[in-house]
Protein backbone atom coordinates (compact mmCIF):
# COMPACT_ATOMS: atom_id res chain seq x y z
CA UNK A 1 0.00 0.00 0.00
CA UNK A 2 2.85 2.40 0.87
CA UNK A 3 4.38 1.75 -2.54
CA UNK A 4 1.11 2.68 -4.24
CA UNK A 5 0.84 5.96 -2.29
CA UNK A 6 4.45 6.72 -3.23
CA UNK A 7 3.61 6.00 -6.87
CA UNK A 8 0.64 8.40 -6.74
CA UNK A 9 2.79 11.16 -5.17
CA UNK A 10 5.54 10.70 -7.77
CA UNK A 11 2.95 10.78 -10.57
CA UNK A 12 1.50 14.03 -9.25
CA UNK A 13 5.01 15.52 -9.02
CA UNK A 14 5.67 14.51 -12.65
CA UNK A 15 2.40 16.11 -13.76
CA UNK A 16 3.23 19.36 -11.93
CA UNK A 17 6.68 19.50 -13.49
CA UNK A 18 5.07 19.02 -16.93
CA UNK A 19 2.73 21.90 -16.13
CA UNK A 20 5.76 24.09 -15.33
CA UNK A 21 7.29 23.14 -18.70
CA UNK A 22 4.07 24.18 -20.42
CA UNK A 23 4.39 27.66 -18.90
CA UNK A 24 7.88 27.99 -20.34
CA UNK A 25 6.49 27.83 -23.85
CA UNK A 26 4.79 31.18 -23.37
CA UNK A 27 6.48 34.47 -24.32
CA UNK A 28 9.31 35.20 -21.92
CA UNK A 29 8.41 38.17 -19.72
CA UNK A 30 10.65 41.21 -20.09
CA UNK A 31 11.58 43.79 -17.49
CA UNK A 32 10.33 47.32 -18.19
CA UNK A 33 11.95 50.49 -16.89
CA UNK A 34 10.20 53.89 -17.17
CA UNK A 35 12.47 56.93 -17.43
CA UNK A 36 11.35 60.58 -17.57
CA UNK A 37 14.01 62.29 -19.60
CA UNK A 38 14.58 64.37 -22.73
CA UNK A 39 11.18 65.97 -22.27
CA UNK A 40 9.35 62.67 -22.74
CA UNK A 41 8.54 59.36 -21.08
CA UNK A 42 10.72 56.46 -22.17
CA UNK A 43 9.93 52.79 -21.56
CA UNK A 44 12.78 50.33 -21.93
CA UNK A 45 11.87 46.63 -22.00
CA UNK A 46 14.69 44.10 -21.99
CA UNK A 47 14.62 40.30 -22.05
CA UNK A 48 17.02 37.73 -20.68
CA UNK A 49 18.84 37.08 -17.45
CA UNK A 50 21.02 40.22 -17.68
CA UNK A 51 18.07 42.53 -18.30
CA UNK A 52 17.90 44.23 -14.90
CA UNK A 53 21.59 45.16 -14.72
CA UNK A 54 21.60 46.25 -18.36
CA UNK A 55 18.58 48.50 -17.78
CA UNK A 56 20.36 50.15 -14.85
CA UNK A 57 23.24 50.99 -17.17
CA UNK A 58 20.87 52.16 -19.91
CA UNK A 59 19.10 54.51 -17.52
CA UNK A 60 22.44 55.99 -16.47
CA UNK A 61 23.31 56.48 -20.14
CA UNK A 62 20.04 58.31 -20.78
CA UNK A 63 20.50 60.61 -17.81
CA UNK A 64 24.08 61.39 -18.83
CA UNK A 65 23.00 62.21 -22.38
CA UNK A 66 20.17 64.42 -21.17
CA UNK A 67 22.60 66.28 -18.90
CA UNK A 68 24.90 66.86 -21.87
CA UNK A 69 22.39 67.69 -24.61
CA UNK A 70 19.55 69.56 -22.85
CA UNK A 71 19.88 73.16 -23.96
CA UNK A 72 17.47 74.26 -21.19
CA UNK A 73 19.89 72.96 -18.55
CA UNK A 74 22.47 75.66 -17.87
CA UNK A 75 25.02 73.05 -16.85
CA UNK A 76 24.78 71.09 -20.12
CA UNK A 77 27.48 71.01 -22.79
CA UNK A 78 25.03 72.38 -25.36
CA UNK A 79 24.24 75.32 -23.06
CA UNK A 80 27.95 76.00 -22.74
CA UNK A 81 28.20 76.03 -26.54
CA UNK A 82 25.22 78.37 -26.90
CA UNK A 83 26.69 80.67 -24.24
CA UNK A 84 30.35 80.65 -25.28
CA UNK A 85 30.03 80.05 -29.03
CA UNK A 86 32.43 77.10 -29.03
CA UNK A 87 32.93 73.88 -27.11
CA UNK A 88 35.09 70.77 -27.37
CA UNK A 89 33.35 67.43 -26.85
CA UNK A 90 33.81 64.36 -29.04
CA UNK A 91 30.28 62.97 -28.70
CA UNK A 92 28.62 66.35 -29.19
CA UNK A 93 30.80 67.04 -32.22
CA UNK A 94 29.93 63.68 -33.77
CA UNK A 95 26.19 64.13 -33.22
CA UNK A 96 26.25 67.75 -34.42
CA UNK A 97 28.08 66.63 -37.54
CA UNK A 98 25.31 64.10 -38.29
CA UNK A 99 22.68 66.80 -37.68
CA UNK A 100 24.49 69.19 -39.97
CA UNK A 101 24.89 66.51 -42.66
CA UNK A 102 21.16 65.66 -42.58
CA UNK A 103 20.45 69.39 -42.73
CA UNK A 104 22.56 69.76 -45.86
CA UNK A 105 21.21 66.61 -47.56
CA UNK A 106 17.62 67.75 -46.89
CA UNK A 107 18.23 71.26 -48.22
CA UNK A 108 17.69 72.77 -44.77
CA UNK A 109 14.40 70.97 -44.04
CA UNK A 110 16.13 69.79 -40.85
CA UNK A 111 18.06 72.54 -39.11
CA UNK A 112 19.53 72.21 -35.60
CA UNK A 113 19.94 76.01 -35.35
CA UNK A 114 16.20 76.67 -35.37
CA UNK A 115 16.15 76.93 -31.56
CA UNK A 116 15.32 80.68 -31.28
CA UNK A 117 12.25 80.17 -33.44
CA UNK A 118 11.13 77.19 -31.35
CA UNK A 119 11.59 79.31 -28.23
CA UNK A 120 9.32 81.99 -29.66
CA UNK A 121 6.54 79.45 -30.24
CA UNK A 122 7.22 77.87 -26.81
CA UNK A 123 5.42 74.64 -27.70
CA UNK A 124 6.52 72.85 -24.54
CA UNK A 125 6.15 75.78 -22.16
CA UNK A 126 3.31 77.09 -20.07
CA UNK A 127 2.41 79.87 -22.50
CA UNK A 128 2.71 78.77 -26.15
CA UNK A 129 1.89 81.57 -28.61
CA UNK A 130 1.94 82.53 -32.29
CA UNK A 131 4.89 84.89 -32.96
CA UNK A 132 4.37 87.82 -35.33
CA UNK A 133 5.85 87.72 -38.84
CA UNK A 134 8.26 90.53 -37.88
CA UNK A 135 9.47 88.60 -34.85
CA UNK A 136 9.96 85.43 -36.90
CA UNK A 137 11.81 87.32 -39.61
CA UNK A 138 14.24 88.78 -37.05
CA UNK A 139 14.83 85.36 -35.48
CA UNK A 140 15.31 83.56 -38.81
CA UNK A 141 18.23 85.88 -39.54
CA UNK A 142 20.24 83.82 -37.02
CA UNK A 143 19.04 80.43 -38.29
CA UNK A 144 21.07 78.53 -40.86
CA UNK A 145 23.53 75.66 -41.24
CA UNK A 146 26.20 78.13 -42.36
CA UNK A 147 26.30 79.34 -38.73
CA UNK A 148 27.32 75.90 -37.44
CA UNK A 149 30.69 74.25 -37.95
CA UNK A 150 32.36 71.10 -36.69
CA UNK A 151 36.12 70.71 -36.74
CA UNK A 152 37.38 67.52 -35.12
CA UNK A 153 35.92 67.50 -31.61
CA UNK A 154 35.17 71.24 -31.65
CA UNK A 155 31.73 72.68 -32.39
CA UNK A 156 31.47 76.38 -33.18
CA UNK A 157 28.47 78.68 -33.62
CA UNK A 158 28.53 82.07 -35.36
CA UNK A 159 26.21 85.02 -36.01
CA UNK A 160 24.27 84.53 -32.77
CA UNK A 161 23.08 81.04 -33.74
CA UNK A 162 21.93 78.59 -31.06
CA UNK A 163 22.18 74.79 -31.23
CA UNK A 164 19.14 72.64 -30.46
CA UNK A 165 19.61 68.89 -30.88
CA UNK A 166 16.04 68.11 -29.80
CA UNK A 167 15.29 66.76 -33.27
CA UNK A 168 18.01 64.13 -33.14
CA UNK A 169 18.90 63.61 -29.46
CA UNK A 170 16.22 61.01 -28.70
CA UNK A 171 17.27 58.89 -31.66
CA UNK A 172 20.91 59.18 -30.60
CA UNK A 173 19.84 58.14 -27.10
CA UNK A 174 18.14 55.12 -28.65
CA UNK A 175 21.38 54.18 -30.40
CA UNK A 176 23.31 54.56 -27.15
CA UNK A 177 20.81 52.49 -25.15
CA UNK A 178 20.80 49.77 -27.79
CA UNK A 179 24.60 49.62 -27.67
CA UNK A 180 24.70 49.47 -23.85
CA UNK A 181 22.06 46.75 -23.66
CA UNK A 182 23.81 44.65 -26.31
CA UNK A 183 27.21 45.06 -24.63
CA UNK A 184 25.72 43.81 -21.36
CA UNK A 185 24.36 40.64 -22.91
CA UNK A 186 20.80 41.61 -23.84
CA UNK A 187 19.85 40.20 -27.24
CA UNK A 188 16.24 41.30 -27.31
CA UNK A 189 14.77 44.65 -26.24
CA UNK A 190 12.24 47.36 -27.07
CA UNK A 191 13.43 50.93 -26.56
CA UNK A 192 10.33 53.15 -26.56
CA UNK A 193 11.48 56.76 -26.72
CA UNK A 194 8.08 58.34 -26.16
CA UNK A 195 6.45 56.73 -29.18
CA UNK A 196 9.55 56.43 -31.34
CA UNK A 197 10.77 52.88 -31.06
CA UNK A 198 14.15 51.18 -31.24
CA UNK A 199 14.29 47.40 -31.54
CA UNK A 200 17.29 45.43 -30.36
CA UNK A 201 17.36 42.11 -32.16
CA UNK A 202 14.22 40.05 -32.67
CA UNK A 203 11.70 38.82 -30.11
CA UNK A 204 13.00 36.34 -27.53
CA UNK A 205 11.40 33.50 -29.53
CA UNK A 206 13.41 34.57 -32.60
CA UNK A 207 10.49 35.95 -34.61
CA UNK A 208 10.26 39.59 -35.76
CA UNK A 209 8.47 42.21 -33.68
CA UNK A 210 5.01 43.25 -34.80
CA UNK A 211 4.80 47.02 -34.42
CA UNK A 212 1.36 48.67 -34.54
CA UNK A 213 1.71 52.17 -36.05
CA UNK A 214 -0.71 54.81 -34.73
CA UNK A 215 -3.26 56.47 -36.97
CA UNK A 216 -2.40 60.21 -36.82
CA UNK A 217 -6.05 61.17 -37.32
CA UNK A 218 -7.14 59.02 -34.40
CA UNK A 219 -4.23 57.79 -32.27
CA UNK A 220 -6.56 55.30 -30.61
CA UNK A 221 -6.52 53.40 -33.92
CA UNK A 222 -3.72 51.89 -35.97
CA UNK A 223 -2.59 52.55 -39.55
CA UNK A 224 -1.32 49.03 -39.76
CA UNK A 225 1.21 46.61 -38.37
CA UNK A 226 4.86 46.64 -39.36
CA UNK A 227 7.00 43.53 -39.04
CA UNK A 228 10.55 44.50 -38.07
CA UNK A 229 13.66 43.59 -36.09
CA UNK A 230 16.86 45.38 -35.08
CA UNK A 231 15.81 48.78 -36.41
CA UNK A 232 14.17 52.08 -35.48
CA UNK A 233 10.62 53.16 -36.25
CA UNK A 234 10.25 56.93 -35.83
CA UNK A 235 7.18 59.02 -36.64
CA UNK A 236 6.74 62.78 -36.97
CA UNK A 237 3.14 63.86 -36.99
CA UNK A 238 0.99 66.86 -36.30
CA UNK A 239 -0.90 65.11 -33.50
CA UNK A 240 2.08 64.94 -31.18
CA UNK A 241 2.34 68.44 -29.78
CA UNK A 242 0.73 71.76 -30.43
CA UNK A 243 -1.71 74.32 -29.11
CA UNK A 244 -4.80 76.24 -30.13
CA UNK A 245 -5.09 80.00 -30.52
CA UNK A 246 -8.20 81.77 -31.82
CA UNK A 247 -9.63 78.44 -32.91
CA UNK A 248 -6.60 77.43 -34.98
CA UNK A 249 -4.40 74.48 -33.95
CA UNK A 250 -0.67 74.96 -34.48
CA UNK A 251 1.49 71.83 -34.61
CA UNK A 252 5.10 71.74 -33.49
CA UNK A 253 7.03 70.72 -36.63
CA UNK A 254 8.54 74.00 -37.81
CA UNK A 255 9.75 74.61 -41.36
CA UNK A 256 13.15 76.29 -40.79
CA UNK A 257 12.66 78.41 -43.91
CA UNK A 258 9.39 80.04 -42.80
CA UNK A 259 9.61 79.68 -39.04
CA UNK A 260 6.02 78.40 -39.08
CA UNK A 261 4.44 74.94 -38.78
CA UNK A 262 5.28 72.97 -41.93
CA UNK A 263 2.56 72.59 -44.52
CA UNK A 264 3.71 69.81 -46.84
CA UNK A 265 0.53 67.88 -47.44
CA UNK A 266 1.46 65.31 -44.80
CA UNK A 267 -0.28 64.47 -41.57
CA UNK A 268 2.53 62.15 -40.51
CA UNK A 269 5.55 60.32 -41.82
CA UNK A 270 7.12 57.20 -40.34
CA UNK A 271 10.78 56.42 -40.99
CA UNK A 272 12.17 52.88 -40.69
CA UNK A 273 15.96 53.05 -40.43
CA UNK A 274 18.67 51.02 -38.76
CA UNK A 275 20.22 54.09 -37.09
CA UNK A 276 18.29 55.94 -34.40
CA UNK A 277 19.84 59.39 -34.78
CA UNK A 278 19.34 59.38 -38.53
CA UNK A 279 15.78 58.02 -38.19
CA UNK A 280 14.90 60.76 -35.70
CA UNK A 281 16.24 63.69 -37.72
CA UNK A 282 15.01 62.26 -41.03
CA UNK A 283 11.44 62.00 -39.72
CA UNK A 284 11.42 65.77 -39.17
CA UNK A 285 13.15 66.46 -42.50
CA UNK A 286 10.71 64.23 -44.40
CA UNK A 287 7.69 65.82 -42.75
CA UNK A 288 8.88 69.27 -43.81
CA UNK A 289 9.84 68.10 -47.32
CA UNK A 290 6.59 66.27 -48.06
CA UNK A 291 6.25 63.06 -50.04
CA UNK A 292 8.07 63.96 -53.25
CA UNK A 293 11.00 65.63 -51.51
CA UNK A 294 11.30 62.74 -49.05
CA UNK A 295 11.51 60.16 -51.83
CA UNK A 296 14.26 62.21 -53.48
CA UNK A 297 16.09 62.41 -50.14
CA UNK A 298 15.69 58.63 -49.76
CA UNK A 299 17.42 58.13 -53.12
CA UNK A 300 20.20 60.55 -52.13
CA UNK A 301 20.80 58.72 -48.84
CA UNK A 302 21.06 55.38 -50.64
CA UNK A 303 23.42 56.77 -53.28
CA UNK A 304 25.67 58.98 -51.16
CA UNK A 305 25.56 57.40 -47.69
CA UNK A 306 24.62 53.79 -48.47
CA UNK A 307 21.81 54.35 -45.96
CA UNK A 308 18.55 52.62 -46.82
CA UNK A 309 15.34 53.86 -45.28
CA UNK A 310 11.69 52.97 -45.73
CA UNK A 311 8.84 55.46 -45.35
CA UNK A 312 5.12 55.47 -44.57
CA UNK A 313 3.34 58.70 -45.53
CA UNK A 314 -0.12 59.72 -44.35
CA UNK A 315 -1.36 62.54 -46.55
CA UNK A 316 -3.94 65.18 -45.72
CA UNK A 317 -6.19 63.83 -48.49
CA UNK A 318 -6.62 60.45 -46.81
CA UNK A 319 -3.94 58.32 -48.45
CA UNK A 320 -1.36 56.04 -46.84
CA UNK A 321 1.58 55.46 -49.16
CA UNK A 322 4.57 53.32 -48.24
CA UNK A 323 7.82 52.57 -49.99
CA UNK A 324 8.27 49.29 -51.85
CA UNK A 325 10.61 47.84 -49.22
CA UNK A 326 7.66 47.64 -46.83
CA UNK A 327 5.31 45.91 -49.28
CA UNK A 328 5.74 42.58 -47.54
CA UNK A 329 6.31 43.98 -44.05
CA UNK A 330 3.42 46.42 -43.61
CA UNK A 331 -0.11 45.11 -43.13
CA UNK A 332 -2.70 47.88 -43.58
CA UNK A 333 -5.29 48.08 -40.85
CA UNK A 334 -8.96 47.59 -41.50
CA UNK A 335 -9.77 50.18 -38.82
CA UNK A 336 -8.91 53.38 -40.69
CA UNK A 337 -10.66 54.99 -43.64
CA UNK A 338 -7.53 55.40 -45.79
CA UNK A 339 -6.61 54.44 -49.32
CA UNK A 340 -3.44 52.33 -49.08
CA UNK A 341 -0.84 52.29 -51.87
CA UNK A 342 2.66 50.87 -52.14
CA UNK A 343 5.04 53.30 -53.85
CA UNK A 344 6.96 51.60 -56.65
CA UNK A 345 10.09 53.70 -57.03
CA UNK B 1 14.08 -20.09 -19.77
CA UNK B 2 11.06 -20.26 -17.54
CA UNK B 3 8.25 -17.80 -16.83
CA UNK B 4 7.01 -17.22 -13.34
CA UNK B 5 3.34 -16.49 -12.65
CA UNK B 6 2.63 -12.84 -11.64
CA UNK B 7 2.81 -12.20 -7.94
CA UNK B 8 -0.53 -11.06 -6.46
CA UNK B 9 0.88 -7.59 -5.36
CA UNK B 10 2.04 -6.81 -8.95
CA UNK B 11 -1.33 -7.41 -10.57
CA UNK B 12 -3.35 -4.23 -11.40
CA UNK B 13 -6.03 -3.49 -8.86
CA UNK B 14 -8.41 -0.58 -8.14
CA UNK B 15 -5.62 1.63 -6.69
CA UNK B 16 -3.70 1.33 -9.95
CA UNK B 17 -6.84 2.33 -11.84
CA UNK B 18 -7.12 5.39 -9.57
CA UNK B 19 -3.52 6.43 -10.36
CA UNK B 20 -4.19 6.02 -14.10
CA UNK B 21 -7.31 8.17 -13.80
CA UNK B 22 -5.44 10.91 -11.92
CA UNK B 23 -2.69 10.96 -14.58
CA UNK B 24 -5.23 11.07 -17.42
CA UNK B 25 -7.21 13.87 -15.74
CA UNK B 26 -4.05 15.99 -15.22
CA UNK B 27 -2.92 15.38 -18.81
CA UNK B 28 -6.33 16.41 -20.16
CA UNK B 29 -6.38 19.58 -18.04
CA UNK B 30 -2.87 20.57 -19.22
CA UNK B 31 -3.80 19.94 -22.86
CA UNK B 32 -6.99 21.99 -22.73
CA UNK B 33 -5.66 24.94 -20.68
CA UNK B 34 -3.86 26.81 -23.52
CA UNK B 35 -6.93 26.59 -25.77
CA UNK B 36 -9.17 27.96 -23.03
CA UNK B 37 -6.73 30.83 -22.41
CA UNK B 38 -6.53 31.67 -26.12
CA UNK B 39 -10.30 31.77 -26.43
CA UNK B 40 -10.78 34.04 -23.43
CA UNK B 41 -12.35 37.38 -24.45
CA UNK B 42 -9.76 40.19 -24.61
CA UNK B 43 -12.02 43.03 -23.57
CA UNK B 44 -12.11 41.64 -20.08
CA UNK B 45 -8.31 41.61 -19.95
CA UNK B 46 -7.78 45.36 -20.48
CA UNK B 47 -6.66 47.24 -17.39
CA UNK B 48 -6.18 50.99 -16.94
CA UNK B 49 -2.90 51.84 -15.21
CA UNK B 50 -2.35 55.46 -14.16
CA UNK B 51 1.12 56.58 -13.07
CA UNK B 52 2.58 59.90 -11.96
CA UNK B 53 6.35 60.45 -11.97
CA UNK B 54 6.72 56.73 -12.61
CA UNK B 55 4.76 55.78 -9.49
CA UNK B 56 1.61 53.72 -10.05
CA UNK B 57 -1.48 55.48 -8.68
CA UNK B 58 -4.28 53.25 -9.92
CA UNK B 59 -4.70 49.87 -11.61
CA UNK B 60 -8.32 49.11 -12.40
CA UNK B 61 -10.20 47.02 -14.96
CA UNK B 62 -11.30 49.23 -17.88
CA UNK B 63 -14.94 48.25 -17.43
CA UNK B 64 -14.90 49.37 -13.80
CA UNK B 65 -12.75 52.49 -14.13
CA UNK B 66 -15.44 55.18 -14.48
CA UNK B 67 -14.03 58.67 -13.89
CA UNK B 68 -11.02 59.62 -11.77
CA UNK B 69 -9.20 62.89 -11.13
CA UNK B 70 -5.44 63.07 -10.63
CA UNK B 71 -3.27 66.02 -9.61
CA UNK B 72 0.50 66.03 -10.05
CA UNK B 73 3.19 68.63 -10.69
CA UNK B 74 0.64 71.42 -10.32
CA UNK B 75 -1.84 70.17 -12.95
CA UNK B 76 -5.11 68.27 -12.64
CA UNK B 77 -6.40 65.70 -15.14
CA UNK B 78 -9.80 64.03 -15.37
CA UNK B 79 -9.56 60.51 -16.80
CA UNK B 80 -12.73 58.83 -18.03
CA UNK B 81 -13.45 55.33 -19.31
CA UNK B 82 -16.46 54.79 -21.55
CA UNK B 83 -17.48 52.48 -24.39
CA UNK B 84 -14.40 50.28 -24.07
CA UNK B 85 -11.91 53.15 -24.21
CA UNK B 86 -10.20 55.56 -21.84
CA UNK B 87 -9.37 59.24 -22.39
CA UNK B 88 -8.24 62.40 -20.64
CA UNK B 89 -11.44 64.40 -20.78
CA UNK B 90 -10.21 67.50 -18.94
CA UNK B 91 -6.85 68.99 -18.08
CA UNK B 92 -5.60 72.38 -16.99
CA UNK B 93 -2.19 71.80 -18.61
CA UNK B 94 -1.14 74.46 -21.18
CA UNK B 95 -0.80 72.38 -24.36
CA UNK B 96 -3.84 70.13 -23.89
CA UNK B 97 -1.93 67.42 -25.81
CA UNK B 98 -3.31 64.78 -23.46
CA UNK B 99 -6.89 65.83 -24.20
CA UNK B 100 -6.19 66.01 -27.94
CA UNK B 101 -4.77 62.47 -27.80
CA UNK B 102 -8.37 61.21 -27.81
CA UNK B 103 -9.48 57.86 -26.44
CA UNK B 104 -7.33 54.73 -26.46
CA UNK B 105 -8.87 51.29 -26.60
CA UNK B 106 -6.06 48.83 -27.42
CA UNK B 107 -3.53 47.11 -25.17
CA UNK B 108 -0.18 48.91 -25.21
CA UNK B 109 -1.65 52.33 -26.00
CA UNK B 110 -1.08 55.20 -23.62
CA UNK B 111 -1.84 58.87 -23.11
CA UNK B 112 0.95 61.05 -21.73
CA UNK B 113 0.60 64.45 -20.08
CA UNK B 114 4.15 65.73 -19.87
CA UNK B 115 3.42 68.90 -17.85
CA UNK B 116 1.63 66.81 -15.21
CA UNK B 117 4.04 63.87 -15.67
CA UNK B 118 1.03 61.54 -15.70
CA UNK B 119 0.74 58.45 -17.92
CA UNK B 120 -2.55 56.64 -18.57
CA UNK B 121 -1.86 53.21 -20.07
CA UNK B 122 -3.99 50.31 -21.23
CA UNK B 123 -2.49 46.97 -20.23
CA UNK B 124 -3.67 43.62 -21.52
CA UNK B 125 -3.32 41.02 -24.23
CA UNK B 126 -2.49 42.66 -27.58
CA UNK B 127 -4.27 41.26 -30.61
CA UNK B 128 -1.81 40.71 -33.46
CA UNK B 129 0.97 43.09 -32.39
CA UNK B 130 3.71 43.32 -29.77
CA UNK B 131 4.07 47.08 -29.30
CA UNK B 132 2.74 50.43 -30.42
CA UNK B 133 4.75 53.12 -32.23
CA UNK B 134 3.96 56.64 -33.33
Amino acid sequence: MAKRILTAVLTAALALSLAACGGGEQQEAGITRTVYTMDTVMNLTAYGENAAAALDAAEETLCALDAKLDRHDEASTVSALNRDGTVEDAELAQLTDIARTIGELSGGAFDPTVAPVMDAWDFTGDAPRVPSDEELSALLAHVGLENLSVDGNTVTLSDGAQLDLGGIAKGHAGDAVRTVLAELGVASAVIDLGGDVGLLGAKPDGSDWRVAVKDPADPSKFLGVLTAADTFVVTSGIYERGFEENGVRYHHIIDPKTGKPAESGLVSVTVVCGDGAWADALSTACFVLGEEGSLALRDTLAAEKNLHIELIFVTDDGHVRYTAGLAKRFEPSEEGAYVYEAIIA
Amino acid sequence: MSTKPSLPELRPNRYDALVVLVVLALAAALAVRPFLAARAPQSGALTVVVSADGQELDRLPLAQFGTHTYTNNGYTLTVTAADGAVSVTESDCPGQDCVHSGAVSHAGQSIVCLPARIVVELVGVADGYDLVAG
